[in-house]
């Protein structure tokens, strides 16, 4: 666990607080991550597996999953994260995509996206709203707000160089 | 829904912004491990992942690691063991002794649930790491509450009030927000001492708390709770 903390406890509680902000909930929701992982770790494939991604992915659902609970906005979807966090999305990740140098590629990646794109990025990453509630905040239709995360997701995958897909 | 009609709505599903029909819909091609689907989702969970990468960095405090470590430590710190053991014995003892309360909507109706099955079950709710630990005491009741989010509830106390013929203590599971949830009602043994056990999953409470009510519980509390415990 001290290795696993010492390798991704920085980051994960950087992810959980800039959805939460507040430091107290953060560190509630690192724990809850970490003894996640671990309790998990046995369904990981070590080898072939992306521990980043899965724990950081992990870390990011417990923080959404937070905030929907406490502004009661959405029920909560143990499920949708269960699968979207499954360790076998992981198998064959690329890994090595935490370093300084994929920071700098992350952050030129956001700022090729048009300010809408953008916009709804922030919403659902750092907020986790859903499409509905970003239509009824940015005063869009429904479908407006789907192209928008979809485009954006397309730049951001083909900026990482993680290839076309949908 | 075909996955060619689901694609587009992969990225949204990592983001957990899609909703229903589509959402449900990912998630039952997953389930049957639909390789279309497994892969676009893959690829866009991948891209969600690596915003993190983006993220504004800040410093956890330093006891975290600390906390965290201890957690799965094999070896029990002595404050853990000093903390944990009287209890969980008491608990268990109380389990096998004294015939703990269950929740009637948990009891099995062939009443063949067997000491040891309680046993297990209190030891699961102590025994999960992520398991609170809460102490309640005034002058009167003293007690704690060990609550899983996993397992459930164990309320263990002490000098709890002798009640008037018709009345039982509830268990209330108190939301952050919204009204309590009644979590079943328990009776005290002669000696004012009471272990309630409050199986399932214990999800958006923010607090627990125990009032007086009427035999057979109530919907809301009609009482002010005798005991009410921040987790």
């Amino acid at each position: 666990m001290a290795d696993l903390y010492d390798r991704f406890g920085r980051l994960a509680y950087s992810v959980i607080l800039s959805v939460v902000r507040d430091p107290s909930t953060a560190e509630d929701l690192v724990q809850e991550t970490f003894l996640r992982v671990w309790n998990r770790a046995h369904a990981f494939e070590a080898g072939r597996g992306a521990l980043g991604p899965w724990l950081l992915t992990i870390a990011r659902n417990r923080a959404i999953d937070h905030i929907r609970s406490v502004g009661s906005r959405m029920q909560k979807n143990s499920y949708e994260f269960d699968a979207s966090e499954h360790p076998s999305l992981f198998v064959d990740m690329e890994r090595d995509v935490f370093n300084t140098d994929h920071a700098r590629i992350i952050r030129k990646a956001l700022a090729k996206l048009t300010e809408n794109q953008q916009k709804v990025i922030e919403l659902a990453y750092y907020q986790g709203l859903s499409q509905t509630e970003m239509a009824e905040q940015m005063g869009q239709p429904l479908g407006t707000i789907k192209t928008w995360v979809r485009a954006a997701l397309k730049v951001l995958r083909g900026e990482l160089g993680q290839g076309t897909g949908a | 829904m075909t996955c060619e009609e689901l694609r587009h709505e992969y990225g949204a599903f990592a983001l957990a912004s899609a909703e229903d029909p589509e959402r449900a819909e990912i998630l039952a091609h997953l389930h049957r491990h639909c390789p279309e689907c497994v892969a676009g989702v893959r690829s866009a969970v991948a891209t969600v992942a690596a915003m993190s990468g983006a993220v504004k960095i800040a410093d956890p405090p330093k006891h975290l690691r600390k906390r965290l470590v201890a957690m799965v430590s094999p070896v029990p710190s002595r404050r853990r063991f000093a903390v944990w053991f009287p209890w969980a014995v008491a608990a268990v003892l109380a389990l096998v002794l004294l015939s703990v309360s269950i929740p009637a909507r948990f009891r099995n109706p062939n009443n063949t649930a067997t000491a040891q099955a309680r046993f297990d079950e209190v030891l699961s709710i102590l025994k999960d790491p992520v398991t609170k630990d809460v102490a309640f005491g005034d002058p009167t009741v003293r007690g704690r509450f060990f609550v899983s989010s996993n397992k459930g509830v164990v309320f263990i106390a002490a000098h709890l009030p002798k009640l008037d013929a018709g009345r039982t203590f509830e268990m209330w599971l108190i939301p952050a927000s919204g009204k309590p949830v009644p979590a079943g009602t328990f009776d005290a043994l002669g000696d004012s001492t009471a272990v309630y056990v409050r199986p399932g999953p214990v999800v958006n409470v923010a607090a627990m708390a125990i009032s007086v009510e009427p035999a057979g519980g109530s919907a809301q509390p009609t009482t002010t709770p005798i005991v009410v415990s921040k987790l």
